[in-house]
């Protein structure tokens, strides 16, 4: 209960301090369907991604949670009408290029490189050519943001399942990706872990970003300026 | 000659760096290694590639690729011989009978083996590498380098056993090269002539050394894969 009070103010606080004058459509999505051989998974008449807001992605396992974030994120395909991304108009696919930069997506369960964990964490700066410096500067502070520090001689596949969330949040946030999706980051994790994980989560909203969280987590979904969103029925209901 | 007499003799060959034999083993050792190392990069390109990619064709594709894999190499080596042949279609190049000849049968020999195991080690990487590498902006080369870095021990074995295959195949070698002496013979095509002359001993010799190849390159594999247990991410 702690966590949850600290994780409520560290929001509140963003947001009051953002204010509403700051959010501009980030993403804007029409007609966006997506069908399993002849089922259709959902039908979206119209999904908008404000900038700097945090989202809650809810709904009943088999919904399409994962699947829509990985459509968002450019893993998957899907049928989409009309997509607009800082008021440009794009083609959905291939998919663009400025969406690729902007947006990062982290599976449920992410995998590690079999590298070291800097290299993992420092992975986006290295394939976008950031120089050696900076880019070491950036990964020395996600660790130190993730808390991970520590962990940088052990061998990635050693990590325990909260030590391997946070580095992939690490390995995403260095990027300072204009929008974040998290499918389930706390799924798997209980006890420390989760906290340490939930924790880290409005710290990124503050960091600038949006960010769009699949999860069934209460103390994800309860956390005051987080807007909800619920895949019902192939269906997106804004609440 | 008994068979103590002949081993005896053999390693005395060995030992005392019988230049005959030693030629023998260099022209082996380059022919094998030049043609996997011109095989290598197209055929891993092409097992990634058609590991990664699903397109019309591709079930047919990897049958074709596995299919290969039992190819005869005498096959191979008669159709290259025709290629190569003074009228053939490659006939200019006056590659038949010649070290370029049997380097091109071991990169067709090579291919196969290549190819197959590569794609076998790409298909076996989690996807998630894949997307992982893709979501945090990585190029489509980028993604190759990623994902055949999480293949590597496969993809080493791959190379290993495309050596193994290239440098104790027969068939391919005798066809092409002609097994010339001092010029196109090869440690497995001298076993096969010395044998049928009755000469046993620089038989036994190469076959020694063909032993400690494999050895030496599995040895070699066991080495590269000690750490791949703790190197591969888990599930």
């Amino acid at each position: 209960m702690i966590h949850q009070i600290s994780i409520q103010g560290m929001l509140g606080a963003t947001h009051a301090r953002k204010g509403d004058e700051r959010r501009k459509a980030l993403l804007g999505v029409k007609g966006l369907r997506k069908r399993h051989g002849e089922r259709l998974l959902f039908d979206i008449g119209c999904l908008e991604i404000a900038s700097h807001s945090a989202y809650v992605l809810t709904g009943m396992n088999g919904a399409g949670k994962s699947t829509l974030l990985r459509v968002l994120g450019g893993l998957e395909r899907a049928e989409i009408d009309s997509l607009r991304f800082e008021g440009m108009e794009e083609r959905p696919y291939p998919y663009p290029r400025a969406l690729r930069e902007s947006i990062v997506y982290v599976h449920q369960h992410p995998v590690m490189f079999s590298t070291s964990i800097a290299h993992n964490i420092g992975y986006g700066l290295e394939v976008r050519g950031v120089a050696k410096e900076e880019a070491a500067r950036k990964v020395e502070e996600a660790m130190a943001w993730a808390g991970v520090a520590h962990l940088q001689d052990v061998e990635p596949g050693r990590l325990s399942g909260g030590e391997r969330q946070r580095v992939a949040l690490a390995r995403a946030k260095v990027l300072c990706p204009k929008l974040l999706l998290l499918d389930e980051p706390t799924s798997n994790l209980d006890g420390q872990a989760r906290e340490q994980v939930i924790e880290l989560i409005p710290t990124m909203v503050e960091a600038g970003g949006s960010v769009v969280i699949a999860c069934h987590d209460r103390d994800l979904i309860g956390l005051p300026g987080v807007q909800r969103l619920k895949l019902r029925d192939g269906q997106l209901e804004v609440r | 000659m008994s068979l103590l007499d002949a081993t005896l003799r053999a390693f005395a060959l060995l030992f005392t760096g019988d230049p005959d034999l030693w030629r023998i083993i260099w022209v082996s050792l380059k022919t094998s290694v030049l043609g996997l190392l011109l095989a290598t990069p197209p055929a891993v390109l092409l097992g990634y590639l058609v590991a990664m990619h699903r397109f019309k064709g591709r079930r047919i594709a990897i049958w074709l690729a596995q299919a290969a894999l039992s190819l005869p190499t005498v096959l191979i080596g008669l159709l290259l011989y025709l290629l190569l042949s003074r009228h053939g279609p490659m006939g200019p190049l006056q590659w038949l009978f010649s070290q370029p000849g049997i380097i091109a049968g071991q990169f067709v020999v090579a291919i196969p083996v290549l190819l197959a195991f590569t794609l076998a080690a790409v298909q076996a990487v989690d996807p998630r590498y894949a997307e992982t590498a893709v979501a945090h902006g990585a190029s489509r080369v980028q993604v190759m380098v990623r994902v055949l870095h999480e293949a590597r021990f496969g993809v080493m074995a791959a190379v290993l056993s495309g050596f193994g295959r290239v440098i104790s195949e027969v068939g391919c070698a005798l066809m092409v090269g002609g097994n010339i002496e001092g010029e196109t013979r090869t440690i497995t095509t001298a076993i096969a002539l010395e044998t049928s002359k009755g000469e046993f001993a620089q038989g036994i010799a190469l076959g020694i050394v063909l032993v400690t190849i494999a050895l030496l390159m599995n040895g070699v594999l066991m080495l590269l894969q000690g750490d791949a247990h703790v190197a591969r991410d888990r599930p």
